[in-house]
């Protein structure tokens, strides 16, 4: 295709996830055991034949720009294409003025240089699969300026607070955007993705820029339905949007269920990642495992239940281990017990004899934590 | 070159024709082993965490597979400006005929022009169908400091199958006196592993001589290693006492992959210092269902498990439905073993389907049932 370059953007300042967020910026959070959450935007691209992508990073850089490197496991053609990783300075004490736009006034002048016709911008804390090539195509057929993708939800009251929902006429003409506050139940979130052609982009960006240093792409967007025509595109299979430390859990557990997996995981959609050369996972005598998804290098000898696994994590004799999210390296020790948990890398926990939360509200163990 | 002047060539020719219908399209080397690896990551692993940053790999049987996975060298970061790994297969040649590799010696010999580009010091022979971790580094050390022209890695095996080997027999400082191949009466229980460590231009004078010479079978056990006790050249024995395997047949094919499941396995895999680099594939973790029964078992990432699994090794991509038994038994990459069916003591081959409810392999049979055909269940 190559008719389009991509943009990552950094998840909007208006997401905190809690305890996570200290150490890694929502793009590098780690996702289904092996992945992180920047890999799916990124292998979307790539698979659609997009070769030349900017990465927005924003707040704690340092994992994610291991984790991206050059770019070669993206499976991004290294002559004809570039995986570029800008950074966005946070030199703003308020944070309500650290938005994407301003990120983009930093980098206009390389945005204003490359060469495609068409920009595909998407954020890396919604966790889907597009084939970007079709939305391309299908934004060009329609004679739109600008499209967004949605996902028509039907649980907004519980779920997806704080996101984006498109309001559309019959047509799927946009008439709106407005924020999630969980009234109503049936909503076409909008996934932060949108296509439109660059002259149309920086024109955009331009004018919100000077119009209020607090705007964000979405309202800016918003603030142009009179004068561009925008458009919703629909989006089917597997979404979720990665927007505090509960949503993030349950998107986790949610590829649980195989056919979700299966869905977000199809063997003709790759999605690439760093490996870690890590080796397969053990499962000793008197382990028992139901219901998740283990990762590589993981040594196991007592009870999984309910839950994703991250690399390399061990849990000892008689520990049992129910619904949770356990990030690499973690260590559950003998005969603990725990349950509805998210548990980052590196933390050991030893002596403690029980940690357990409501579902509705899993609790977080800090990374390198010793408990 | 530059970390320790030695270069490495692996002889990865053989068909492995005693692993039957494995080997039917790819070459021995090539064949997949303990959940994610192929054979030939072994001794390239080796290479790159022992600081040898060239490496030859000499293939001949079935090679197309082996020689474009063994091309990518940045799977063993042997990748960078000075470093690469280089598929050597028989060329045609100026003023010669196109030959194939006669014998190990001979392969090395036909590719003297690619060594001396690189003037190393030290060649390392390895061969491609071993399992073990090995430094070479150390070997290399161990060669310097006892000033030998040879040094010849051993290890200790059973007297009673010594007879198997070519046996070196060395004195107590690790000179070796004798070598017998095969031998009816062995003298030692010291087996060569095929693990080779030469000074360069000693060996280059021995294998020129060796390539005019009429009698000679062009083979390192045959004639160049006695060649070079003949002749009185300084030969030591290097002794190894780790986990070493030659996957041969289908049975020590299992078997070592078995041998993963020790209490603590001796080969220790998860040793982050000195990691076995493989392909990278793009499969989501393992997915364990609401049926699953995980009793010891050495999974990989691409799996899906919803029925029984006791004491296996699972491949990249295997499958295992509901209610299905796999006992004792090894699946290869993509191998499926449907809804109820039950697999005991077997090793199934790369993407092969076994049906709903049918039944493959038993508790006692005497060898490994192989299975490298479809095998129909109910319909």
């Amino acid at each position: 295709m190559a008719k389009a370059f991509g943009i990552i953007t950094a998840a909007s300042n208006r997401y905190v996830v809690e305890g996570m967020q200290d150490y890694r910026p929502i793009s590098s959070f780690s996702f289904a055991g092996r992945y992180r959450l920047v890999d799916f935007p990124i292998s979307n691209m790539s698979n659609s034949g997009i070769d030349r992508i900017q990465v927005y990073i924003s707040g704690n850089p340092r994992s994610l720009v291991e984790h991206l490197g050059t770019g070669r496991h993206y499976n991004i053609n290294s002559k004809r294409g570039k995986l570029q990783l800008l950074f966005h300075d946070e030199g703003n004490i308020n944070r309500l003025y650290n938005t994407d736009i301003a990120a983009f006034m930093d980098s206009i002048e390389i945005i204003e240089r490359i060469r495609e016709e068409y920009v595909i911008i998407t954020s890396s804390n919604m966790v889907f699969c597009q084939d970007f090539d079709a939305f391309l195509d299908q934004h060009i057929k329609s004679g739109a300026d600008v499209s967004l993708l949605y996902h028509r939800v039907d649980n907004a009251c519980d779920a997806y607070h704080g996101c984006n929902c498109l309001n559309l006429n019959r047509q799927k003409g946009v008439l709106g955007i407005e924020v999630n506050m969980g009234n109503n139940k049936d909503r076409n979130i909008f996934m932060d993705t949108y296509v439109m052609k660059k002259s149309v982009f920086v024109d955009i960006i331009k004018k919100a820029a000077k119009t209020s240093s607090m705007y964000h792409l979405p309202k800016a967007i918003e603030t142009e339905v009179e004068n561009y025509d925008i458009r919703g595109i629909h989006h089917k299979g597997f979404f979720a949007a990665i927007t505090d430390l509960k949503s993030y859990y349950d998107a986790n557990l949610s590829l649980l269920d195989f056919e979700a997996a299966k869905s977000l995981f199809d063997s003709k959609w790759p999605i690439y990642t760093q490996t870690t050369d890590s080796c397969p996972t053990e499962y000793f005598e008197g382990a028992s495992v139901k219901n998740s998804m283990v990762s590589n290098g993981c040594i196991i000898e007592g009870t999984v239940e309910n839950c994703v696994i991250g690399r390399g994590v061990r849990i000892a004799k008689g520990a049992v281990v129910r619904n949770s999210v356990v990030l690499a390296y973690a260590s559950i020790g003998k005969d603990v017990v725990i349950e509805n948990q998210v548990i980052d890398k590196w933390a050991k926990i030893i002596h403690a004899n029980e940690i357990k939360s409501d579902a509705s509200k899993p609790g977080y163990i800090r990374r390198d934590d010793t408990i | 070159m530059s970390q320790n002047n030695m270069l490495a060539m692996i002889l990865a020719g053989g068909r492995g024709s005693r692993l039957l219908d494995l080997t039917n399209k790819v070459a021995k080397p090539a064949v997949s082993f303990g959940g994610k690896y192929r054979i030939i990551d072994f001794p390239l692993s080796n290479c790159a965490n022992s600081g040898i940053d060239v490496v030859g790999v000499l293939t001949q049987y079935e090679s197309v597979v082996l020689n474009s996975y063994v091309a990518a060298g940045g799977r063993w970061g042997l990748d960078t400006k000075d470093s690469g790994v280089f598929v050597l297969p028989p060329r045609e040649k100026a003023d010669e005929g196109f030959n194939v590799y006669r014998g190990t010696a001979d392969a090395i010999s036909q590719n003297i022009d690619f060594i001396d580009t690189y003037n190393p010091d030290y060649l390392l022979i390895l061969s491609g169908d071993h399992i073990y971790k090995m430094d070479y580094d150390a070997m290399l050390e161990y060669h310097k400091e006892q000033n030998a022209e040879l040094t010849v890695a051993v290890r200790p095996v059973p007297w009673k199958e010594a007879s198997r080997f070519g046996i070196m027999n060395a004195d107590e400082s690790g000179v070796i006196t004798e070598f017998q191949e095969k031998p009816k009466e062995p003298k030692s229980n010291l087996a060569s592993m095929g693990i080779y460590i030469f000074t360069w231009k000693t060996l280059r004078k021995v294998l020129i001589a060796d390539m005019k010479n009429p009698e000679s079978s062009h083979d390192f056990g045959n004639d160049v290693i006695p060649e070079f006790l003949n002749s009185g050249k300084k030969l030591v024995a290097y002794k190894f006492e780790g986990y070493w395997k030659d996957v041969g047949t289908i049975d020590s094919l299992w078997e070592a992959n078995m041998d993963l499941l020790g209490k603590k396995s001796e080969l220790d895999m998860s040793d982050a210092s000195w990691k076995i680099y493989t392909e990278d594939v793009s499969t989501p973790a393992q997915l364990i269902g609401k049926n699953a029964v995980i009793d010891r078992a050495y999974i990989t990432q691409g799996c899906i498990i919803d029925g029984t699994v006791r004491h296996s090794v699972l491949f990249t991509g295997a499958y295992v439905g509901e209610g299905a038994v796999v006992e004792d038994t090894v699946l290869m990459p993509g191998a499926v073993v449907e809804a109820g069916a039950k697999v005991t003591r077997a090793l199934v081959a790369d993407g092969i389907r076994i049906g709903k409810g049918a039944v493959v392999g038993s508790a006692d049979s005497e060898n490994i049932t192989l299975v490298a055909k479809r095998v129909k269940g109910e319909e």
